[in-house]
C-alpha cells in the first residue's frame, strides 16, 4: 500500500526523484544489478542490457556519421579496428594465429592488441571488425557459455556457443555492429571452428581467415594445408600465414598471437615479431623475407657485402 | 558488416554497397504522412540573445547583458531582460534561445521555492544552480532535444565567488572572466586584459567600467546587439539586477572608413 | 521540386558532440603508476579556460583520464565514482583496479550506438601492487598496457614514449639490456618533457600540467621528495598512495 501511495504522489521524496530523474534523464541508473559486484554485468544474467539509442530517425546513420572514418576521415570518435585473423582445424586440433595491429583511421592505435579472446579454457573467439564489439560480446558469451555448464552439467559445444553468438547479433543486424570472429574449441565432435559475423553469418568449416589481410593469408594457408600436418607444421603454416599478411598489408603487423587447441583444451603457443620473423625468422633459423631466398642468385640481387 | 578487403570491417553503409546485393531491390514507398516526418523538436534558436559578459572582482561577480532578443536580423524585442536572479546569491545570464530561457527561468524559480518550502535553513549557491543547469542541458542533448542556450552562472556563497559557463552540450567551465556568443571573440580578450590576476583587488567602480567598455565595443562591431544592457551585480549582501543602461554612441568616426560609413565606392 | 525530385522536409541535423582538445597520458611503473594531464579547455581556435582538470582520483590506487568531448568526459567521471561508491557500501572495500577496468568497459559500451566521445586511461595499483594502466576506445575496448597518451597530442606523444619507455628503435649497449621498468624520476621526467614538447607543437596542449602519482602501498616517496607543488591525496597513508603535482605549462 506504502508503495502505491509513494508511486503515485506528487509530493514527498518519492516524487522529487521521480520528478528529478524526469528532468535529468536517468533511468538506467539506480537498477538493483547495478549495486553489486558484477561491474554491471549483473543485470545480464537476466538478459541483455538495455542500450541507450540516439532518438533520431535513422540511429544507424547517426553512428556511422560520428564513427565512420573510412567514409569521412574527419570523423571524431574513430572506433579501433582489428585485422588479420586466421584459424585452421586439423589433425592435431584447431590453429589459431593472428595479427596484434589496431588501427584508428590511418593511425596505428595500438601493435600489441590480444585479438585472440579466451572464452574460456576450450574455447577461443578470434577479434576482426570492431575491437570493443568482439571484446564485449564475447565475454558475454563466456558467462553464458559459464551458465550452460551449471545448467547441463557438461561443457557447451563449439556449435552451440557459436549460434548463441551469431542469434545474439543477429537481433542487433543494421545497428551498425561489427564483428567478424572465429569461434574455436574441442568438444565431443572432436576439434571445431565457426566463423560467426555481425550480420548473423554462421558457418562451420576447416579453414578461415578473416579481416583486410585475409586474402594474404588465405594465399599461404591455402598452399600450405593438408589434414595430416605435424602440430609443428600446422603451427608454423600459422604464423607465415599472418607474417604475410602483416608483410603485404598495411593494416596488420606488429606482432603474431599463436595459440593451438587440443583435447585438453587451448595452449598458448608464443608471440612473434613480425619484423624479425621477416629477418630472422621464429627460432633464428632463417628469416621469411623473400630478399633472403633470393640473395645472390641472380645479377639484380649481389650478395650482401658485410 | 562490409566484407570488401580495404573497407573491411566497417559498418555496412546501407546507402551504397559495392556488391550490391543488399538493402535488397525495392521500389520507393510513397510517402504517407510528409507531416509527421516534418515534425521535429526545436533544433535551431528563432528568438536570440546575443554575449553575456561576466567577471570576478574584488566583493563578488558582475554580469551584463544587453536587452535585445532578435528574431533572425531584425531587431524584434528591445527591451526584455536576459539576466535573470535564482535565489539570494545567485544569478544568471542567457544568450541563444529565448524561449528556451524562459522555460530554464521556470524550472529554477520551481527549484527555488521547493528549496525554500524545505524550511530546512539551506538555499541554493551557484554552484549547485549551476550543477543543475549543467546535468539539465546535458540531459537534453542526450535526448537530441537541446536547450539552445550558453548561460553564465555567477554568484557568492559562504564568502566564495563562483562564475561558471554551460551550454547546450552541458559543456562546462569556470574562469574569472567569461563571455559567451560574439562575445567570446571580441570582448573576451578585453576582459582577460583587465581582471586576470587582479580578481582580488579590482574595486566595484571599475569593474563597472571594464563591462561598461566591454559592451560598447561589442555593440560596434556585433550586428545582433543593442546600446541599452544592464549589470548585475552579486556580493555577500545579495543580487542587484540594474535598471537598463543606455550607452551614447558617436558614429562620426565612421565617415571616413571605406565599407562603414555612408561610401559605396 | 522542380528538379524531378521527392520534396524531403528540410532538417537539419543537431550535432551532440564537440571537441574539446587537451592531451592525457599514463605510464606504468614497477610499484608505481603516473597519469598526467594538461588543464587547457578548448573549442576551435577559442580557449575556453586555462584550468579544466582532466585527470580524477577514483580511489587511493586508480586515477582516471578523459579526455575528447568535455561534456561527456566530466558526465562518464561522474557516473563512474558514483559505481564505485555504491561498490563501497555494498563491500566495504574499494574497488580492485582490474574490475573498474572491466566496469568502464560495460559502462561506455552500454552507450555503443550512442557513444562517449571519450578517450579513457585508467592508472593505478593492482591487487599485487604492480603499476597497471589500462586504455579504452570509444566503445569499450580495452588493454592493459605499460604507457599509453590519448587525445590531441597523441599521435605526438607515444611515439615518443614508444622510443623512451618500450625502447624502440635503440640498441642496448653491448652486453647489457634494456630495464623493464624505469625509476619514477626518469618517468617524471619523460612526462614533462612529452607535455612540454606537446605544448610547443600542438595549439590546443598547454597553460597547466596535473601529474597524478599513484604509488604502491609500502613505498617511499623516494622520487619526487624534492618536487615543489606535490599534494597528497589519499585518504590513508596505510595503504596505496595518491599524490598530485602541479606544473605550469606556456599559456600561448
Amino acid at each position: 500500500m506504502n508503495s502505491l501511495t509513494e508511486r503515485f504522489a506528487t509530493t514527498g521524496y518519492a516524487a522529487e526523484l521521480k520528478r528529478a530523474k524526469d528532468v535529468l534523464g536517468e533511468e538506467e541508473d539506480g537498477l538493483d544489478p547495478m549495486w553489486g559486484s558484477q561491474a554491471g554485468f549483473g543485470n545480464l544474467a537476466s538478459g541483455v542490457v538495455k542500450f541507450n539509442i540516439p532518438t533520431v530517425p535513422d540511429p544507424s546513420a547517426f553512428l556511422r556519421m560520428h564513427t565512420d572514418d573510412f567514409a569521412d576521415p574527419s570523423c571524431r570518435i574513430k572506433i579501433k579496428h582489428g585485422t588479420t585473423t586466421l584459424a585452421f582445424r586439423f589433425q592435431g586440433g584447431v590453429i589459431v594465429a593472428v595479427d596484434s595491429r589496431a588501427t584508428a583511421g590511418s593511425y596505428v592505435a595500438s601493435g600489441t592488441v590480444k585479438k585472440v579472446i579466451e572464452i574460456n579454457p576450450y574455447l577461443l573467439g578470434t577479434m576482426a571488425g570492431g575491437a570493443a564489439d568482439c571484446q564485449y560480446w564475447e565475454t558475454y558469451l563466456g558467462m553464458q557459455c559459464r551458465l550452460h555448464e551449471l545448467r547441463n552439467r557438461e561443457r557447451i559445444s563449439v556449435a552451440a556457443a557459436s549460434k548463441y553468438l551469431s542469434n545474439l547479433v543477429y537481433s542487433y543486424k543494421g545497428m551498425g555492429l561489427s564483428m567478424g570472429t572465429m569461434i574455436c574449441g574441442w568438444d565431443k565432435t572432436g576439434p571445431a571452428v565457426f566463423y560467426v559475423d555481425s550480420d548473423g553469418t554462421r558457418l562451420k568449416g576447416d579453414l578461415f581467415s578473416v579481416g583486410s589481410g585475409s586474402t594474404f593469408a588465405y594465399g599461404v594457408l591455402d598452399q600450405g594445408y593438408r589434414w595430416d600436418l605435424t602440430d609443428e607444421e600446422a603451427q608454423e603454416l600459422g604464423r607465415r600465414s599472418i607474417y604475410a599478411a602483416g608483410h603485404r598489408d598495411a593494416f596488420s603487423g606488429n606482432t603474431i598471437n599463436l595459440f593451438h587447441v587440443k583435447e585438453d583444451g587451448w595452449k598458448f603457443i608464443g608471440n612473434y615479431d613480425v619484423s624479425k620473423m621477416h629477418y630472422d625468422g621464429p627460432d633464428n633459423t632463417g628469416g621469411y623475407a623473400y630478399e633472403l631466398r633470393v640473395e645472390g642468385k641472380s645479377s639484380a640481387n649481389p650478395p650482401v657485402t658485410q | 558488416m562490409d566484407h570488401f578487403p580495404t573497407n573491411w570491417g566497417r559498418p555496412r553503409n546501407d546507402a551504397h554497397d559495392a556488391f550490391n546485393t543488399y538493402p535488397l531491390h525495392q521500389r520507393p514507398a510513397p510517402h504517407t504522412d510528409t507531416f509527421a516526418e516534418g515534425v521535429q523538436r526545436t533544433q535551431q534558436p528563432i528568438v536570440t540573445g546575443t554575449s553575456v559578459l561576466a567577471i570576478k572582482y574584488k566583493d563578488g561577480i558582475m554580469m551584463t547583458a544587453d536587452t535585445l532578443a532578435s528574431y533572425g536580423s531584425l531587431a524584434r524585442f528591445k527591451s526584455i531582460q536576459r539576466l535573470h536572479a535564482v535565489g539570494e546569491s545567485t544569478v544568471i545570464g542567457a544568450s541563444g534561445d529565448m524561449s528556451d530561457f524562459q522555460y530554464l527561468q521556470g524550472l529554477l524559480d520551481g527549484l527555488v521555492t521547493d528549496e525554500f518550502t524545505a524550511g530546512d535553513g539551506d538555499a541554493l549557491g551557484p554552484a549547485e544552480v549551476h550543477e543543475y543547469l549543467a546535468r539539465v542541458l546535458y540531459a537534453r542533448r542526450s535526448k537530441m532535444n537541446p536547450l539552445w542556450n550558453s548561460l553564465l552562472v555567477g554568484g557568492v556563497k559562504d564568502g566564495e565567488s563562483f562564475l561558471a559557463y554551460v551550454d547546450l552540450l552541458g559543456t562546462t567551465y569556470t574562469a574569472s572572466t567569461l563571455a559567451t556568443g560574439y562575445g567570446a571573440y571580441i570582448a573576451l580578450p578585453l576582459l582577460r586584459q583587465a581582471v586576470e590576476g587582479r580578481e582580488a583587488t579590482l574595486g566595484a567602480d571599475e569593474a563597472r567600467r571594464i563591462l561598461t567598455e566591454s559592451m560598447r565595443v561589442l555593440f560596434y562591431r556585433d550586428a545582433r546587439s543593442l546600446n541599452k544592457f544592464q549589470i548585475a551585480t552579486v556580493t555577500a549582501a545579495g543580487v542587484d539586477i540594474s535598471e537598463p543602461i543606455v550607452l551614447d554612441t558617436a558614429w562620426g568616426f565612421a565617415e571616413g572608413i571605406r565599407g562603414y560609413g555612408g561610401q559605396t565606392q | 521540386m522542380p528538379d524531378g525530385s521527392f520534396a524531403h522536409p528540410q532538417e537539419r541535423q543537431f550535432n551532440p558532440y564537440s571537441e574539446n582538445g587537451g592531451t592525457i597520458l599514463a605510464i606504468a611503473g614497477a610499484d608505481f603508476t603516473v597519469v598526467a594531464g594538461d588543464t587547457r579547455q578548448s573549442e576551435g581556435y577559442s580557449i575556453q579556460t586555462r584550468y579544466a582538470p582532466k585527470v580524477f582520483k577514483l580511489t587511493d590506487r586508480a586515477v582516471l583520464a578523459v579526455n575528447g568531448f568535455a561534456a561527456d568526459g566530466n558526465m562518464f567521471v561522474k557516473k563512474v565514482k558514483q559505481r564505485l561508491e555504491w561498490y563501497r557500501h555494498a563491500h566495504a572495500k574499494d574497488m580492485p583496479l582490474r574490475a573498474i577496468a572491466r566496469l568502464i568497459q560495460t559502462m561506455l559500451y552500454a552507450q555503443r550506438f550512442f557513444p562517449y566521445y571519450v578517450y579513457n586511461i585508467l592508472g593505478g595499483i593492482e591487487e599485487d601492487g604492480s603499476g597497471a594502466v589500462y586504455s579504452f576506445d570509444p566503445v569499450g575496448s580495452y588493454e592493459r598496457e605499460a604507457c599509453r597518451a590519448a587525445g590531441a597530442a597523441q599521435a605526438l606523444v607515444q611515439p615518443f614514449l614508444d622510443n623512451q619507455i618500450y625502447f624502440k628503435n635503440q640498441q642496448p649497449p653491448a652486453g647489457s639490456s634494456h630495464p623493464v621498468h624505469l625509476p619514477l624520476p626518469d618517468v617524471l621526467s619523460i612526462v614533462i618533457d612529452s607535455f612540454t614538447g606537446a605544448t610547443e607543437r600542438h595549439i590546443e596542449v598547454g597553460d597547466g600540467l596535473e601529474i597524478f602519482v599513484i604509488l604502491a602501498k609500502g613505498r617511499s616517496t623516494q622520487g619526487f621528495d624534492g618536487r615543489s607543488g606535490v599534494q597528497e591525496l589519499s585518504t590513508t597513508p596505510e595503504g596505496d598512495r595518491v599524490f598530485v603535482i602541479r606544473r605550469e605549462l606556456k599559456k600561448d
